[in-house]
């Protein structure tokens, strides 16, 4: 069982998958990297993972973790991940393993199965007996001393059990064995690797095609320590918090701009009355177009860790 | 039968005598001008704003400005940052009580399109709190003194910044107040 408290660094550079190459996106399936990524580097991303039951789920989910382009990219810049094609590494790595390997993985698979089922089978028989028991002790009380009850039904129970249920002495063949197993489940591994071996690391590695202005105004808030998850729920961007979301409510509703994009009037208005309704600033933002004045510029460039991203926070005048 | 009918005409609505009492000068646009005086009439006769002032030039660069600025002082305060307010609760004061502080307004149109730019010319041509101005309501736009002393040097350092009350004006004269910060400044809960 790995640690879940996020201690435990993941082996560095970690492989970020990219589910197809024609759409981007990012996918996480190890739940020691997610939850140090979440608790080290400010990165949520959004858990997409449904019941193979219930796939109209929609809350509760679980593995994998899907990344916003911006967080991969951000991973990919600091050297902490590298992005992976996943169904074509998946493809080369299974076709270059051999028979016997698969047939071992597929083994395993089988065992680990037989194992779960096992364990389910004892659980339930244990109930049974359970109840058996509470149901022979109520008839007793009620009607004790019933000739017609028979032999001891307690006494039969265990015998049957011991005939019946007994766990599969260790002097038994092992075909007699198998004959005894359950059904296997079907185990679906959360992660492919292993089994499969790790990409490689590339030496430079593709970085996801993000939106500058908003990839800019992505880092500049992640630099300032905010956490960022997507907007479109709350009608904007991303929401921004200042801290973990599980602890803090989010401070703004951020939408990015270029610096000579033209906005709307009523957009400011509408996002900015949006934002005071539920307690929140409307931020836009957008990497400064430095050229035009000279070393005012520049000198907030540097104070604002060389992003260049200028902010400004609405909120309803309330008059 | 040639009696007529025709009502006479209704005499011109407060703002429109207000605007006509007004003349226009050339620094900017009359269409600038005008929108200005009318987010000054609704400050002054809907929000009892006061010594409310009409700047063309910027009082940090005297450089012309984008569009006029208005300066004023609201009844009360308009904006208290969420920190100040915990400090004030916590010495016992009524932060809506606290004196209220010279704001800049820029008026704008609903139909209008900004940008980031625009903004950020706005806020560079702008102090933390407008300078003092000498004689009430004086829109006369005098210049003289319009380069004054820029917040003063005992007054202390807003907290939060630099921050404009962007004034917006719809087609039915409705005029709505958003209160904009120059960077990240976490917001009210109020």
């Amino acid at each position: 069982m790995p640690a879940l408290n996020g201690h435990t660094a993941p082996d560095l550079p970690f492989p970020v998958f990219q589910a197809s190459a024609k759409v981007e996106r990012y996918l996480l399936y190890d739940i020691n990297t997610i939850t140090w990524l979440r608790k080290n580097h400010n990165i949520l991303g959004v858990l997409i993972g449904t019941l193979p039951q219930i796939p109209q789920q929609n809350v509760f989910l679980g593995l994998p973790l899907e990344l916003q382009p911006e967080e991969a990219r951000l991973l990919v810049e600091k050297g902490l991940a590298y992005t992976v094609n996943d169904l074509d590494w998946h493809t080369k790595d299974m076709a270059s393993k051999t028979t016997t390997q698969i047939e071992s993985i597929r083994a395993d698979l089988h065992r680990d199965g037989i194992e779960v089922a096992r364990e389910l089978q004892k659980s339930k028989q244990k109930q049974t007996r359970e109840a058996l028991k509470r149901l022979c002790s109520n008839s007793f009380s009620t009607v004790s001393g019933d000739s017609a009850a028979g032999p001891d039904p307690q006494a039969q129970d265990d015998a049957s059990e011991e005939t019946l249920f007994a766990d599969p002495p260790t002097q038994e063949s092992t075909q007699a064995q198998s004959r005894l197993d359950p059904k296997p489940w079907t185990i679906t591994p959360t992660t492919s690797y292993p089994p499969l071996s790790a990409p490689p690391v590339p030496s430079s590695p593709a970085l996801p095609k993000v939106n500058p202005s908003s990839y800019a105004l992505f880092a500049h808030l992640h630099e300032k320590d905010y956490f960022i998850s997507p907007g479109i729920r709350f009608g904007c961007q991303f929401s921004v918090y200042p801290g973990d979301p599980l602890r803090f409510h989010s401070h703004f509703l951020a939408m990015s701009a270029e610096w000579d994009e033209e906005i709307d009037l009523l957009n400011l208005v509408g996002g900015g009355r949006l934002g005071t309704g539920v307690k929140k600033g409307w931020l836009i933002g957008g990497v400064e177009d430095k050229e035009e004045d000279g070393r005012d510029a520049r000198d907030k460039v540097e104070a604002d860790g060389g992003t260049g991203v200028r902010t400004f926070c609405i909120e309803w005048g309330g008059m | 039968m040639a009696i007529d009918t025709t009502p006479p005409a209704p005499q011109p609505s407060a703002l429109t005598s207000y605007l006509k009492s007004h003349a226009l000068d050339g620094s900017h646009s009359p269409h600038y001008q005008t929108l200005a005086l009318q987010i000054l009439h609704n400050l002054q006769y809907q929000h009892d704003w006061t010594s409310l002032h009409i700047h063309t030039h910027s009082p940090i660069t005297q450089k012309l400005l984008l569009r006029p600025l208005i300066s004023g002082l609201p009844p009360h305060r308009i904006y208290v940052h969420p920190d100040d307010q915990v400090e004030e609760l916590k010495r016992g004061l009524d932060p809506t009580k606290g004196e209220p502080e010279r704001e800049w307004v820029l008026p704008t149109h609903l139909a209008e399109k900004w940008s980031l730019r625009r903004f950020g010319e706005v806020f560079g041509a702008v102090g933390e709190e407008p300078p003092e101005e000498a004689g009430e309501e004086d829109v006369s736009r005098d210049e003289s003194e319009g380069g004054g002393a820029e917040g003063g040097p005992g007054r202390k350092k807003r907290r939060g910044g630099k921050r404009i009350l962007l004034a917006t004006l719809g087609d039915d004269s409705t005029v709505v107040y958003y209160i904009v910060h120059d960077g990240i400044v976490k917001p009210r809960q109020n």
